[in-house]
């Protein structure tokens, strides 16, 4: 396989963006951080070595690299949070509208589950895929996914929002 | 309905469901231009570590070099010191 050109290049975006974009929105739950980490993502993808690889696994190539940059991302955050809260200094309110209750509820998940069960729901990705974009060990994969489930399940009984 | 398909069920509303605030994506041509600069410095950082690592390499043998010479051309700085 050649390498990608420019026009190649244009349909795979065209056909992963969105979903991309979607993916990284609903686990970070901010519409900018998903806009920055999408462009981030297909840069790295294309300064990788990925000419070898075909469309479906650039795809899978391209969660995975998402999902570091939303762990990167959501570790300075919780970071970033820790030293306001030593240094008694209040966060700025939030102006993000009001999502629906389906989001809300999936919100309330902790974001590696979000990831979790949206590689495995939404992107029907393997155990193994799912392992290598989350940095798990492929073992490890099932029992997550049963945690998120049983606290997904858990929301949704307890908040009856759905 | 068991905790599997209940969850494919949500899940399958949600990635249905409308996102509040929509993407602002990029066109395909900025990201690729953009990456080809990314390469092109990544290739020009590349070229030059070795230099930069040489760097302070050098300025240290050069300050040894001149230590040495000092050391070495001492006495006879001296010697030419007492002559006058």
């Amino acid at each position: 396989m050649g390498a990608l050109t420019e026009p190649q290049f244009g349909e795979f975006y065209r056909g992963t963006a969105r979903a991309l974009w979607t993916y990284v929105y609903r686990v970070t739950g901010n519409a900018a951080d998903a806009d920055d980490l999408v462009q981030d993502a297909f840069c790295r993808m294309l300064a990788a070595d990925v000419d070898a690889l075909n469309d479906e696994d650039r795809r899978r190539y391209l969660f995975r690299v998402a999902s570091n940059l939303v762990a990167d991302r959501w570790r300075r955050g919780e970071r970033e949070r820790s030293w306001r809260e030593r240094a008694g200094l209040v966060k700025p309110s939030s102006t993000a509208p009001v999502d629906t209750p389906t989001a809300l509820t999936f919100g309330a998940l902790k974001p590696q589950q979000r990831a979790l069960l949206w590689l495995a729901y939404v992107e029907e990705n393997s155990h193994e895929d799912i392992a290598a974009a989350l940095g798990v060990k492929r073992g490890s994969v099932k029992v997550l996914l049963a945690r998120a489930r049983a606290r997904l399940k858990a929301l949704l009984t307890t908040k009856a929002v759905w | 309905m068991d905790d599997d398909r209940l969850v494919a069920t949500f899940m399958r509303e949600l990635a249905d469901a409308r996102p509040v605030i929509g993407p602002q994506l990029v066109e395909p041509g900025v990201l690729w231009w953009k990456a080809q600069l990314l390469r092109r410095w990544d290739a020009e950082r590349r070229a030059t570590a070795p230099i930069e690592v040489m760097e302070p390499v050098q300025i240290v043998a050069g300050l040894a070099t001149a230590a040495l010479l000092l050391l070495w051309a001492l006495p006879s700085l001296k010697h030419l010191l007492t002559l006058g």
